[in-house]
């Protein structure tokens, strides 16, 4: 099997199964809350787990929650800071690019009479910087979102660059940042990143489905999304699972290590797809400067969905468009926005890496690819 | 004890054969309630009464799920409608005393009635009163005991329908069944079944005349998803709710169509690939007891449907073909799919084989000349040998 699919999902490595089943098995199972001597444990534990969280992420514990995915963490930041921070102004800032967790919150903000500018996306996936500047001096600014690194593309965000225009023409306007398929590829520090919120999901990671995790700076004030029993600090009550915390923290632990050697490693293999794919019937929509976990590539002749099921017999997998929306038989927007033809839309696959992909899997990809031209291309 | 009511339509047309439509009837009940409990299923002249066996059947004492049962008797085709009766013994001071009980029961979930009027049936002619009699007879005591009811006699808010036969019922309202004629009493027919809104409803419309069916379902894969399989898998569940359990045959069909594709003009290719497929269903069908071929074409919807068209597919196979939807309009169909719950299974956005090879500009009014052209280079004998060979049987019921 190949799996190149791993901007969807990853499968979680041996050491997070171990540190799961570990924590389930010993008396760490207890409830944090509860005041005798196993909820102490299990709220030490979460404590400790919470602070290694942190310390990976460049942020202070005081800054973490844990979420179930980074979808409630996107809506906890959002809907919480335009809910709790109403005199910071009426305009949202993001573009039309954004992951359906962004979009959908935007959506639900204009629907309550938030004003969100769409600021345009040029071919390389990028905000256009002059009308951010502009918007931003327009002042009325309460929060500006954006994507470190785009799911569908891979394009990366001038996030230094935004900071800079931010503090220079609007210093008031919060930063939230998606980095969800940004964590666990490039070392992430969330202080010196500058951004004031930031989201990340579990089993992107090589962890498991069902945690991700929000960074909410020191000093920035937001709603929770989630109100009840009053967990960690109020800002997302529900009883703590630590195994899903500690799942998130091992995942985090394991992909910061070789982190430099195995982006290396991944850029050899997405530049030979990039040269092999080219040579053949094959056009890369990724931008040149993308982040070489994922790579876009629309096969001429074959619709997406038919080449997803041609690699499929090969036992190789890939996406269509994003695995979220790939049931509803749509174009992706990201690529429509970024001014890609529909008709090359059309054919476009998400092949996406991590770091135990090897050259030879790639080297199968492509000498299956050769096969399937032959044995399946319908030229209309 | 409630009862369910069922009255038969078409089938008391008939003439000596009659019986054997009911017995179809009966014998399609009785599959088709398995699994409501214990129950007698009997016949009194156009009307079948089903009853529990078992007194604490919630399907007849709990409303609720009473409309679950009745909704399962109005999928069985030669049923006209349905109503929940209650059953009771006794003479007319019974019948008064009972429709007492019934109508308050009936004025607790519905306090908004204010207008009845009576009907009455009397099948029993040793009854002392004549049905107009018990109608005027019981309003006036319905008025004596009900002070906030008055007689209405055009557009009541309910009628109260008493039958007099072995026993009394009472009863009000009915649902309406899809009526035609008992499955099994007309030959099988194999329906040419794609993820599409036409082919299901021509099998449901089959059904409806009394048909047994088999589908066939030519499948494309990698060009179609397993999901689009599953999708023709669910929407012959769908249509074996009304026809009863059936066998899909799943051709595989990539080869063929890749065959096809690079050995036959493009333009042709739509009529050339509707050809084969009716050849390998005419296979199928004959090694299955099947004694047609349905198919859910509509003339001029789309290029293969032209007249031209239709006649190109029609003279490859002996078979008939039953298009029962050929003079229908597209609203008219999505209509019947609507009512028989295919419809949002049909359009979720899965391909069918159908769509993946289509030309940009078919040939809509094709010369047998072109067709007799088109498949010079094909080996159709193979090509329908193999799409026989290469098919998977996957058994359909309907619950």
């Amino acid at each position: 099997m190949i799996y190149f699919d791993n901007s969807a999902t990853t499968f979680p490595t041996e050491r997070v199964r171990a540190v799961c089943s570990d924590t389930m098995a010993d008396e760490l199972s207890g409830n944090p809350g509860s005041l005798h001597k196993l909820g102490v444990a299990a709220d030490t534990a979460y404590g400790k787990c919470i602070s290694g969280t942190a310390a990976l992420l460049g942020a202070k514990p005081s800054e973490i929650i844990f979420t179930s995915c980074a979808t409630e963490s996107a809506n906890t930041a959002i809907r919480g800071f335009m809910s709790r921070n109403r005199r910071a102004g009426n305009t949202v800032i993001s573009t039309r690019t954004e992951h359906k967790a962004t979009l959908e919150c935007l959506a639900y903000l204009e629907k309550n009479g938030f004003n969100v500018v769409y600021i345009p996306v040029l071919s390389d996936g990028k905000p256009d910087l002059k009308v951010l500047e502009d918007t931003l001096a327009a002042g009325d600014c309460a929060l500006m979102c954006f994507t470190l690194v785009n799911n569908e593309t891979g394009a990366v965000l001038p996030s230094d660059e935004i900071l800079k225009l931010r503090n220079r023409v609007s210093p008031s306007t919060v930063y939230y940042l998606d980095a969800v398929q940004a964590l666990g590829k490039i070392r992430m520090d969330l202080h010196k990143t500058g951004c004031d919120m930031c989201s990340f999901s579990g089993h992107k990671i090589h962890g498991l489905k069902g945690v991700g995790v929000l960074y909410v700076r020191d000093g920035i004030r937001i709603d929770p999304l989630i109100l009840g029993g009053g967990q960690q600090r109020g800002m997302r009550s529900g009883t703590q699972s630590l195994v899903l915390a500690r799942s998130f923290e091992t995942a985090l632990e394991e992909a910061s290590e070789g982190i430099e050697a195995a982006f290396d490693d991944v850029s050899a293999i997405n530049g030979y797809l990039r040269r092999e794919l080219a040579a053949r019937k094959a056009m890369i929509l990724s931008p040149d400067d993308a982040l070489p976990y994922v790579l876009n590539v629309s096969f001429e002749g074959f619709e997406s969905e038919t080449m997803l099921h041609c690699l499929e017999i090969y036992d190789i997998f890939v996406s269509t468009v994003s695995a979220c929306s790939s049931k509803s038989k749509k174009v992706s927007y990201v690529l429509l926005e970024s001014g890609v033809p529909q008709k090359i839309a059309a054919n476009a696959v998400r092949i996406s890496f991590s770091r135990y992909n090897t050259m030879h899997e790639a080297e199968e990809f492509i000498r299956c690819v050769d096969e399937i031209y032959d044995k399946f291309a319908v030229r209309r | 004890m409630n009862v369910i009511l069922a009255r038969m339509g078409e089938i008391t047309l008939k003439g000596l054969n009659r019986g054997s439509f009911e017995i179809q009837l009966k014998s399609n009940l009785k599959y088709r309630l398995k699994r409501f409990g214990k129950l007698k299923i009997f016949q009194s002249q156009s009307r079948i009464w089903i009853e529990p066996l078992e007194e604490d059947n919630p399907y007849f004492t709990d409303l609720q799920s009473a409309q679950e049962i009745m909704k399962a008797i109005t999928q069985v085709f030669g049923i006209v409608s349905v109503s929940l009766a209650r059953k009771f013994e006794g003479d007319f001071d019974s019948i008064c005393e009972n429709t007492k009980a019934y109508v308050e029961e009936l004025l607790a979930d519905h306090p908004a009635y204010k207008t009845f009027k009576v009907e009455s049936k009397r099948g029993n002619k040793a009854f002392p009163m004549d049905s107009p009699h018990i109608c005027e007879e019981l309003g006036a005591y319905m008025l004596d005991n009900f002070d906030c009811l008055t007689v209405k006699m055009k557009n009541p808010d309910f009628i109260v329908n008493v039958e007099i036969r072995e026993s009394n019922y009472v009863y009000c309202g009915k649902m309406m069944a899809h009526r035609g004629l008992p499955v099994g009493t007309a030959g099988r027919g194999m329906l040419l079944l794609s993820g599409g809104i036409d082919s299901p409803v021509a099998g449901f419309m089959m059904a409806s005349r009394g048909m047994p069916l088999d589908a066939v379902y030519f499948h494309s894969y990698p060009y179609t998803s397993d999901q689009a399989k599953q999708k023709v898998i669910d929407l012959a569940k769908i249509v074996s709710g009304f026809s009863g359990r059936m066998t899909l045959h799943v051709v595989n069909f990539t080869q063929i169509q890749l065959d096809m594709y690079k050995n036959s003009p493009q333009d042709m290719l739509t009529i050339t690939m509707r050809r084969v497929m009716l050849q390998i269903a005419e296979q199928i069908a004959l090694q299955n007891n099947c004694k047609c071929l349905i198919t859910g074409e509509s003339l001029g919807q789309v290029a293969s449907q032209t007249l031209e068209a239709i006649a190109a597919t029609n003279e490859v196979v002996k078979m008939p073909i039953l298009r029962p939807l050929i003079g229908l309009d597209k609203q008219a169909t999505c209509d019947i799919s609507r009512e028989i719950g295919a419809f949002e299974t049909s359009i979720l956005p899965y391909e069918d084989c159908c769509t993946i090879f289509v030309a940009k500009h078919p040939k809509t009014h094709p010369h047998p000349e072109d067709v007799v052209k088109a498949e010079e280079n094909l080996d159709i004998a193979e090509m329908v040998r193999d799409g026989v060979l290469g098919t998977e049987k996957i058994e359909i019921n309907p619950f």
